[in-house]
C-alpha cells in the first residue's frame, strides 16, 4: 500500500494537568473521506489544531506526506497543503465573499510586495488570476451570486460554504472540515453532503471532517475514528463503528 | 488587464500629473505671499502623510499603534543632525533635502522594525501601550542627549520650506496605500486585521504582514519628519508630544479606519479646525448655553432617527440634513433669547472656546458616526449615490 497522506503516531498534547489528546494514532489514505467523531470535549478540535499548527504536540509525531509537521507554524502548514475550516465561523467579516476566497489563494501568489506597492503589471495580473480562481470556487459552492456581498452579511449556511471555498483556494491536498453541517437544516445538510462529494471528485482533495450528525458522517465517510476523553476508542468503517459497543456506550447511546 | 503600452502611458501621465499638481500648489501658495498660510499648508500636508501612513498600520493592518509622532520625530531629528554635521552651503539644497527625506525614512523604518517585532506577540490594548511607551522613550532620549540639544532642541541649518515636496510626499503615500489595497497583497493585510488565526490558517505570513506595515508606515512618517525639520529649521522634543500621536490616531478613527480618502480629509479638517478657531470672536454666555442645548437635542434626535430607521422613511441623508438645519435654527433662536437674560450676558473670549469646540466636534461625530466619516469606504461617486439612497448602483465590477 502506498504511503498515507497523513499519519498520526501516538500524538499527544497536554495543557498542564489536562491531557487533551492522548496517544491518538490514525492514518489517512489519499482521496479518503475520513471522519473524526466523539462526544463534546473529546479532543476533536484540539486534534485539528495539532494538525494545522495551532498547537505543538507534546509527544508523538504527525507525518504529512512522510515528513514531520508537528510544531510547524500554521501558515507554513497551509502552504504544504493542509487547510481547514473553523467550528465557530472565522471569515474576514468586512471583506466580500470574493475577497475572502482571494485571501485563501494568496499563499500561492507569485508577485512581490514591492510590485504591489508600485502597482506593477505583475501584481495586477496575479490579483486578477486569484480573482478568477476565486470566482470558480464560488461557483463550485454555489455562491457566485453573492461574490460582492460582505461576508458578515451572508446567511449562516452560506458562510459555512464560503469557509470551504476559502480553504479550497489554498489548493490543499488535505481539507479539514470542523463541523461543517453544524446549524444547518436537513435540506442544507443533504446539499452539503453532495457538495463535499463533488469537491473530492473534482479537485481530488482528501477530506478529514469532524461532525456530530451521525447520519451525515455515516453517509459520507469511508473510515471513522472515535475519540473520547482525548483517547481513541475505536477506528474502522462506518458499519463497524455503528455496532461497536464501546462507541455506543460512550457516544451514540443507542444504535443509529 | 490593459495592454502594456497603455498601462505604462497611464502610469507616466499620472506621475507627471502629480508633479504638475505639486508645482501648481507651490505656485498658488507662493502667489499669496503669506508665510503663515504657507506654513499651515505645509503642516496640513505633512499631517495627511502622517495620518495616511498610520492608517496603513492601524486601519488596514489593524495594529493599534499610538506612537506615530515618535517616527515623525526620528525623521526630523535625523535630518537636523545629519544636516548639522555634513551640510555645506555650496551644495544644492533641493538635492540635500531629498537625500534627508530618504535618510529620515530609513532611520524611522528601522525604528518601525524595532516596534514591529514585539507587535507579533501583542494585541490590541497591549500593543497600544507599548507603542505609547516607545513614543515617550524616543522623546526622553532626545531630551537627554547633548548632541540632540537636550530639552531645547536643535536648529536645522538648512531652512527649506517646500510645498512641492510636501504635496508630492502626501501623493506618494496615498498612492502606495491605494495600490496596496487594489492588489491581493492588500487583502492579506486586511485579513490580518479581520482575524489573525484565520489568516494564518490560510497561509498568510503574519510576521511579514505586520512588520511590513510598521516599516512602511514609519518610513513615511520619517520622511514627513525630514520635511518638517527643514521646513521649520528647528526641532524640539516638545513638538512631538503624546498629544500629537493622539491627534493622528483621531484623524484615522474619525476619517474611518481603513479609508484612505476619509483619513486624508480628516487630517486636513482636524488640523485646520483648531487653527481657524484662533480668530473666533467673543461670544455671549447665553449664546453658548443656547447652542449647547440645541446641539444636545439635535444629536439626540438624529441618533433616534438612525436607530429607528425604516425602509419607508425618507433617505437617511435627507433626515440628517433636515434635522441639522432645524438644529441650527433652534440654536440661533435659543442663543439669541438666552443672551438677553442678564445673568447670561457676560462675554467669553473666543480663543478659550477653541479646544472645547474641537472636543465637542469629536464627541458628536463619535456619537453619530462611530465608524468614522467614511467608515470602511473610499470616496467615489457610486458610494455617494448609494448614500443618497439610490440602491441600484452596480457593485464593484468583477473580473470575469
Amino acid at each position: 500500500m502506498s504511503e498515507p497522506l497523513l499519519k498520526l503516531t501516538e500524538a499527544t498534547i497536554q495543557f498542564g494537568g489536562l491531557i487533551a489528546v492522548n496517544k491518538v494514532s490514525f492514518e489517512i489514505e489519499r482521496g479518503q473521506l475520513f471522519g473524526l467523531i466523539g462526544p463534546n470535549g473529546a479532543g476533536k478540535t484540539t486534534c485539528f489544531n495539532l494538525i494545522t499548527g495551532v498547537y505543538k504536540p507534546t509527544a508523538g509525531s504527525i507525518l504529512f506526506e512522510g515528513k514531520p509537521i508537528g510544531g510547524t507554524p500554521a501558515n507554513k502548514i497551509a502552504y504544504k497543503g493542509i487547510c481547514r475550516t473553523f467550528q465557530n465561523i472565522r471569515l474576514f467579516g468586512s471583506l466580500s465573499a470574493l475577497e475572502n476566497v482571494v485571501v485563501g489563494g494568496f499563499l500561492r501568489n507569485r508577485s512581490s510586495l514591492g510590485s504591489a506597492l508600485a502597482y506593477f503589471p505583475k501584481a495586477i495580473s496575479e490579483t486578477e488570476r486569484l480573482k478568477g480562481q476565486a470566482l470558480e470556487l464560488l461557483e463550485l459552492v454555489d455562491l457566485r451570486d453573492v461574490a460582492n456581498v460582505r461576508s458578515a452579511d451572508l446567511a449562516y449556511g452560506m458562510q459555512r460554504r464560503l469557509e470551504i471555498a476559502r480553504a479550497l483556494a489554498t489548493k490543499p491536498k488535505l481539507l479539514l472540515l470542523d463541523e461543517p453541517a453544524a446549524g444547518m437544516n436537513p435540506q442544507e445538510k443533504v446539499e452539503l453532503l453532495q457538495m463535499v462529494k463533488t469537491i473530492r471528485e473534482q479537485l481530488g482533495v482528501t477530506v478529514l471532517l469532524i461532525e456530530h450528525d451521525m447520519k451525515f458522517v455515516m453517509g459520507l465517510c469511508e473510515r471513522i475514528v472515535v475519540l473520547d476523553h482525548g483517547e481513541e476508542i475505536a477506528q474502522g468503517p462506518p458499519e463497524e463503528i455503528r455496532n461497536n459497543p464501546k462507541v455506543i456506550s460512550a457516544y451514540l447511546g443507542e444504535a443509529v | 488587464m490593459k495592454s502594456p503600452a497603455k498601462f505604462w502611458l497611464t502610469r507616466i501621465v499620472s506621475v507627471v500629473l502629480a508633479i504638475v499638481g505639486a508645482f501648481a500648489a507651490q505656485g498658488a501658495i507662493d502667489g499669496m505671499k503669506n508665510s503663515f498660510v504657507a506654513l499651515l499648508f505645509v503642516l496640513a500636508g505633512l499631517y495627511v502623510t502622517l495620518a495616511v501612513s498610520l492608517n496603513l498600520i492601524n486601519g488596514i493592518t489593524g495594529q493599534f499603534s499610538m506612537g506615530h509622532a515618535a517616527f515623525y520625530m526620528i525623521g526630523a531629528y535625523t535630518a537636523a543632525l545629519i544636516t548639522k554635521l555634513a551640510w555645506k552651503s555650496q551644495m544644492n539644497p533641493m538635492a540635500w533635502v531629498l537625500l534627508m527625506i530618504v535618510a529620515g525614512a530609513i532611520t524611522a523604518a528601522l525604528a518601525g522594525l524595532l516596534v514591529g517585532i514585539p507587535s507579533l506577540r501583542l494585541r490590541g490594548d497591549y500593543l497600544a501601550v507599548v507603542t505609547l511607551g516607545f513614543g515617550e522613550i524616543v522623546k526622553i532620549i532626545a531630551k537627554n542627549q547633548e548632541v540632540l540639544g537636550k530639552a531645547y532642541g536643535m536648529n536645522n541649518p538648512l531652512k527649506y520650506q517646500s510645498i512641492f515636496l510636501v504635496v508630492l510626499l502626501a501623493i506618494l503615500c496615498i498612492a502606495v496605500c491605494r495600490n496596496l489595497l487594489k492588489t491581493a497583497h492588500g487583502l492579506s493585510f486586511l485579513a490580518v486585521r479581520e482575524d489573525e488565526i484565520a489568516s494564518a490558517a490560510m497561509g498568510v505570513n503574519l510576521t511579514k504582514v505586520k512588520v511590513s506595515a510598521f516599516v512602511l508606515g514609519s518610513a513615511f512618517a520619517g520622511a514627513a519628519g525630514a520635511l518638517y525639520s527643514h521646513g521649520l529649521a528647528f526641532v524640539s522634543p516638545e513638538s512631538f508630544s503624546m498629544d500629537m500621536s493622539f491627534l493622528i490616531v483621531t484623524m484615522v478613527v474619525l476619517g474611518g479606519t481603513g479609508s484612505i480618502t476619509g483619513t486624508s480629509i480628516a487630517a486636513i479638517v482636524l488640523f485646520l479646525i483648531p487653527e481657524k478657531l484662533r480668530d473666533l470672536s467673543n461670544v455671549k454666555m447665553g449664546m453658548i448655553v443656547g447652542i449647547g442645548i440645541a446641539l444636545i437635542i439635535t444629536v439626540a434626535l438624529i441618533k433616534r432617527a438612525q436607530d429607528h430607521y425604516h425602509k419607508s422613511s425618507p433617505p437617511k441623508a435627507v433626515v440628517v440634513i433636515g434635522l441639522t438645519i432645524a438644529g441650527i435654527m433652534l440654536a440661533a433662536g435659543l442663543g439669541a433669547g438666552l443672551a438677553n437674560i442678564p445673568g447670561l450676558a457676560a462675554e467669553v473670549a473666543g480663543s478659550k472656546l477653541r479646544t472645547v469646540l474641537l472636543a465637542v466636534t469629536l464627541v458628536v461625530l463619535m456619537l453619530l458616526r462611530p465608524q468614522g466619516i467614511f467608515g470602511h469606504h473610499e470616496f467615489s461617486w457610486s458610494w455617494v449615490q448609494k448614500v443618497l439612497g439610490k440602491k441600484n448602483v452596480p457593485n464593484v465590477e468583477v473580473a470575469a
